[in-house]
This record gives C-alpha cells, structure tokens and sequence, in this order.
C-alpha cells in the first residue's frame, strides 16, 4: 500500500538555467567548446549540433595530443561513446 | 517513525548545488558544484577540478560529464583532499 506522499517525487536534477544536461547543452550550442575523450584526445571547435548519444558535430575542429595541436578538420562528427566530457570555452592548457 | 530508505537518485538530486567528487572508472577523478543531471547520471559541473592520475589536475569552468565512465560519486567530498595525504 502505498500514499499518495510515498510515490517515487519527480526528481527535479537541476532542471533550469542551464543546470541539466540538456539544458546547458542548449546554452552552449554555437560557442567555442572543448571536447575531451576516454583516450585523452582533446577536441575543440564550435558546437554545431548534439544528440542524446552525446554525438557531437565540431565546425573548425583542432585536435590536441598533450595540450599540443596536432590535426585541423572542417566539419567534423564525434561518435559520443567516446566523449568523456564536453567543456564550455577552450580550455586555457591548450598551446596554439 | 523510521525515515523513508533514500534511493540513489534522490541521494544525487539532494546534492545538486552543492560540491561533489566524482571516481571514475579509469582512475581519473572530478571535484566540482553539482548543477544537474539526467536519467543516465550524466551530469552538469562547474568550477571543476580534473584530477588524472599521470597528467595531474586542470581546471576546468562548466562541464556536461559523460556518465557512461562515473563509478562513484561522494557528496561534499574534496578529492584534492585525499589526493595530498
């Protein structure tokens, strides 16, 4: 038996300025991001577009090995299984 | 009255807003302000610390963390703390 009060509450995770996920990603869609995967490649570029997998389309995409540039792409598309995580603005470790 | 068990999620949602430490699988480790997260523990971190274990730390302003990697995560906790010890 359970009361009205013991249902599992909606859980409001942050919802709201930018807090939750799909909210920030809304609020970074079109700026300058950089792009960190599980085997320590470092992307930046701006955000085109992001889907739920975490996929990311990166414009003017630069990779980093080590903090150092190594490659330069247009358009370019990350599978999101490798995304570790997807940082606002270029982080300031990067040289060049 | 004993208090209602605390489920994993509602453990993650009272922690939004404040600062959390995250373990991930690989050994590496973040330290940052909770602002949010979603159904797959994917979640929103500002003023954050990444704390790898060869390339050291780098801060880091807004992060959406991957939750595919989080193996633990520890409200209040200072990973920096533990890490000097």
């Amino acid at each position: 038996m359970s009361t009205p009060e013991q249902e599992a509450k909606p859980l409001e995770n942050g919802e709201g300025e930018g807090g939750d996920p799909s909210g920030f990603l809304t609020d970074i869609l079109g700026s300058d991001v950089t792009v960190k995967l599980n085997s320590g490649i470092v992307f930046t570029g701006t955000l085109q577009s992001v889907d739920g997998y975490m996929n990311i389309a990166l414009e003017g995409a630069r990779e980093y090995l080590d903090g150092y540039a190594v490659r330069q792409y247009g358009d370019s598309f990350i599978r999101g299984n490798n995304v570790s995580y997807i940082s606002a603005g270029k982080s300031p470790n990067l040289k060049n | 009255m004993p208090s209602e068990p605390l489920l994993p999620l509602e453990l993650i949602d009272k922690c939004v807003g404040s600062k959390i430490w995250v373990l991930m699988n690989g050994g590496k480790e973040f330290v940052g302000k909770l602002l949010g997260f979603d159904d797959y523990v994917n979640m929103v971190l500002t003023d954050v610390t990444e704390i790898d274990p060869i390339e050291g730390k780098t801060q880091l302003v807004k992060i959406l963390l991957n939750g595919n990697n989080i193996c633990m995560m520890i409200p209040g906790g200072d990973g920096e703390e533990v890490w000097e010890e």
